[in-house]
């Protein structure tokens, strides 16, 4: 095994143990955090059972999304969709044999990426075109759409242009995966993607990205309509 | 904040109102109307004499219903109504009524 | 923005001479080009020392407000999910950009909500959040400077809290969380507003926002009662503090001294009088409003409801009712049984607490009162849903009962009925543009402004059915109307509450 492979792993395992760590502990923050008061926001479900549908509405359809801005709606949406696609065909790497429950996924084999690059595009190109989103991005916004775009590309390019071998590639990634390591396959556009999913992973706990976790625990959508019924207690709000 | 009248120093909050009540008489009054681009007529005065006597047994201007009830008494019916007194005080008895009869202003959500 | 000493930002704008001018009345609400800093002169007056010091804040701002103000946001991130959660998750998607009453009308940017969020959030993260630290600007990581702050002041009062952008969010960001505790750390720093702090100090001297106390209260109710007879010739009674009635009504004090307030004080006294229902106000549970929620400030809200506890133990009524007022019914509906609950004293058959609007339909669901519709027939009614009964409220057992309930009782007693433009009521509906403490003159051109979507939904409906009466059901809505109406050309009166509209429809004397 050479120098690279050895740094690449390496690589990888900080890069995800700082992905996993980050994102508990941030998800752990906004669970311990109290919410003094019921400040649902109404109309809204008077039931446990309630909050899970309007969440999964909220999670599972961009809801609100859909009835505030089709536009956004829809670039969000497919993004969102491709990536979907994207991280399940890419479980075939961790997986030997990889499971038959996947296989529908064939289908959308050829397409996943550039349903996920081109959604990225326009949501980039909608950032510059509105003064009112203008207005309001980030340097930090336009970096993650383009660290998005050049993941989903040069994914596109292992794919169907330069054509990493997929059996280097899973050996490799098995290999990270059951800690015993095996050479990383040396072809410049799969390291480069490579990079730049560790990147991704490393950024993503210390960024807004964290809506992947937080949106659960938004207490407008996650509280019932029922202040009147249960007395809402927190420690600290009952004390002060 | 406040203002010079007469040699005499009148210390009033952001909006202009006396903050001592006993600072206020008739000229000052005078003045804080004429700032208000208001002329005082008789029954301006009947207005703010009311408010005045209103507020110093209760500590508080009177609702507008009991001002246009104690308008009608004074002026007639035909007078006594809600049009007549913003005739006399276009910025609205609150705003200026209460000005420039000295009182504090009222507020709360009204 | 221009630099700015800390005595010019504690210094209260002077007086504007020219009057302020309404936007026009086209009927259209339109999503402007944004105007950067259009809105940034608007500031409320300061609070002044003895005021802040009186509600336990610093007199005015102290020597080292960047480092305190900063503890103070830290120690809010670690006491409140909703801020700690809306600081990191907004991906600034653009949802809410145009759905806020006060950027359509001003077109500045920090009045988008999002834009407002991020004053906040700037300085979050160069402060609490590695990813500011370390990538500073690049990430919207600003350091808390006198010039911020001046914006923080400025801006964080252009929002009256009305959650409209929250329904829009996909994460369901709540502005109205983020604006509070800006409020709340501005006043930590000695910074506060003079209207909200002002009205909470007169809450705790004398028990209610405009400073009414027993002696006046009780010469208001008289009067009432005597305008009542001379007008129907029926002894119709304004109970106060009644013990062991079998209805404690708590209602903004505004009722008690304004106009059109006062014309629904009048209908809930003659509903009580016709069912026949015991009930009583209490000097001091004299106020249903709760400015301590304006300024996002726990302590404050807590005293000023625990004044309803103590009028629950010493009168001891069996129902708690409460009368037609916004926010005040946020704070009754979603906050009371958590601050001064649970209310085992009060009848559990009973919503505790219950909306005016609830008791009075009931009652005529129930066959209880005889109406006679047609004394409203000169007017063509539509309703305003308040921004905080519409998205912090419910009315009734079923989810969007806020919105059903009010029309059920306007069309029990009016014929005349008329919707405005979907996009506009419900819990899409605009606020009035003076709720959230921003009901002050000084600022008048925010509030004209921010009425403005409403004005044009209004303005349609007028010119297309003739409508010539809004019902409402806050006191913050009616004395809004009823002052920026003229400005819009709209006639002072087409502003009212819905129980001025139950008061001239129910028959007295009628039962048996």
């Amino acid at each position: 095994m050479n120098g690279i492979s050895l740094f690449y792993i390496a690589f990888a395992y900080v890069a995800v143990a700082i992905f996993i760590i980050g994102f508990l502990a941030r998800v752990w923050k906004y669970a311990k955090t109290p919410s003094p008061l019921n400040i649902t926001l109404t109309p809204g479900p008077t039931s446990t059972t309630g909050v899970v549908y309007r969440m999964v509405q909220e999670v599972g359809f961009f809801k609100s999304l859909f009835y505030s801005n089709r536009i956004i709606w829809l670039g969000g949406y497919i993004m969102h969709l491709g990536l979907a696609l994207v991280l399940i065909k890419h479980f075939r790497f961790f997986f030997t044999p990889a499971p038959a429950s996947l296989a529908w996924i064939t289908t959308f084999e050829a397409y996943a990426g550039f349903i996920f690059l081109a959604p990225l595009l326009f949501l980039f190109a909608l950032r510059l075109i509105t003064d009112r989103t203008y207005y309001i991005s980030l340097i930090t916004d336009y970096g993650i759409l383009a660290l998005l775009m050049l993941i989903a590309a040069t994914g596109i390019l292992t794919k169907y242009y330069v054509r990493t071998d997929i059996i280097d590639v899973k050996a490799f990634v098995m290999g990270i995966v059951s800690f015993s390591p095996a050479a990383m396959p040396m072809d410049f556009i799969f390291i480069l993607h490579f990079t730049l999913v560790m990147l991704l992973l490393i950024y993503f706990p210390f960024s807004k990205l964290m809506h992947a976790g937080g949106i659960f625990f938004s207490p407008t959508r996650n509280q019932a309509d029922d202040p009147r019924e249960v007395r809402h207690v927190t420690p600290w709000a009952v004390k002060g | 904040m406040g203002f010079e009248f007469n040699g005499k120093f009148y210390e009033t909050d952001d909006d202009g109102y006396l903050t001592n009540l006993d600072d206020w008489n008739q000229e000052v009054a005078n003045y804080i109307a004429q700032q208000e681009g208001i002329e005082m007529t008789e029954s301006h005065w009947e207005v703010v004499n009311f408010l005045r006597d209103y507020y110093s047994e209760y500590k508080i201007a009177p609702m507008i219903k009991i001002l246009i009830k104690e308008m009608k008494k004074m002026f007639g019916p035909e007078k006594g109504n809600n049009a007549y007194l913003y005739q006399l005080y276009p910025a609205g008895p609150a705003l200026q009524a209460c000005k420039i009869a000295g009182l504090p202003k009222p507020t709360g959500c009204v | 923005m221009a630099e700015i000493t800390k005595e010019e930002l504690m210094t209260s704008a002077p007086k504007k001479k020219e009057p302020d001018k309404a936007p026009k009345l086209t009927g259209k609400i339109v999503k402007p080009k944004i105007v950067r800093g259009a809105a940034g002169h608007n500031k409320p007056y300061t609070a002044k020392p003895e005021l802040m010091e009186k509600l336990g804040f610093p007199g005015q701002l102290v020597d080292n407000w960047q480092e305190a103000a900063i503890r103070k946001m830290g120690e809010l991130l670690e006491k409140y999910k909703s801020l700690q959660v809306y600081m990191d998750i907004c991906v600034r998607c653009g949802a809410c950009t145009d759905k806020c009453q006060y950027f359509l009308s001003t077109k500045d940017p920090n009045n988008m909500p999002v834009g407002r969020a991020e004053l906040f959030r700037k300085v979050y993260r160069r402060y609490f959040t590695r990813e500011g630290k370390i990538l500073g600007k690049i990430a919207g990581a600003v350091d808390f400077d006198l010039e911020l702050l001046a914006e923080w002041y400025s801006y964080f009062h252009q929002c009256s809290q009305c959650r409209r952008c929250s329904v829009f969010c996909p994460y369901g960001i709540d502005t109205a969380e983020i604006s509070m505790a800006a409020r709340e750390i501005m006043d930590s720093i000695g910074l506060g507003e003079k209207y909200v702090v002002e009205v909470l100090g007169k809450v705790h001297d004398i028990g209610n926002n405009l400073g009414m106390n027993p002696k006046a209260l009780e010469n208001a109710l008289e009067f009432v009662e005597e305008e009542i007879e001379e007008e129907t010739g029926i002894p119709v009674k304004l109970p106060l503090d009644v013990e062991d009635a079998e209805v404690l009504l708590v209602t903004p004090s505004a009722d008690f001294f304004a106009s059109p307030h006062m014309e629904s004080l009048v209908g809930y006294a003659k509903v009580f009088h016709q069912a026949g229902i015991n009930w009583t106000f209490s000097t001091k549970a004299s106020e249903a409003g709760n400015f301590g929620m304006f300024i996002g400030n726990y302590g404050q809200m807590k005293k000023v409801a625990s004044r309803i506890n103590d009028a629950i133990h010493e009168l001891r009524p069996k129902r708690l009712v409460v009368g037609e007022c916004g926010h005040a019914w946020r704070v009754a509906y979603q906050f009371w049984n958590t601050l001064i609950g649970p209310f085992d004293t009060l009848n559990p058959k009973y919503p505790r607490p219950q909306h005016i609007v609830e008791f009075t339909l009931d009652l005529i669901n129930r066959g209880a009162l005889v109406i006679d519709k047609s004394a409203n027939d000169e007017f063509t009614v539509t309703f305003h849903d308040s921004c905080n009964v519409a998205r912090a409220t419910r009315m009734g057992d079923k989810p969007g009962g806020q919105f059903e309930l009010p029309r059920e009782l306007i069309k029990a007693v009016a014929n005349n009925y008329v919707e405005m433009d979907a996009e506009t009521i419900k819990a899409k509906t605009f606020c009035c543009g003076g709720g959230g403490g921003l009901l002050t003159d000084e600022i008048m051109e925010v509030r004209i402004n921010g009425a403005m979507p409403r004005m044009q939904a209004l303005h349609n409906v007028m010119e297309t059915h003739g409508v010539n009466f809004m019902a409402l059901i806050c006191a913050i809505c009616k004395a809004q109307f009823t002052a920026v109406f003229p400005k819009y050309g709209v006639p002072r009166e087409v502003a009212g509450g819905i129980h001025q509209l139950v008061g001239r429809a129910l028959v007295l004397g009628a039962k048996e």
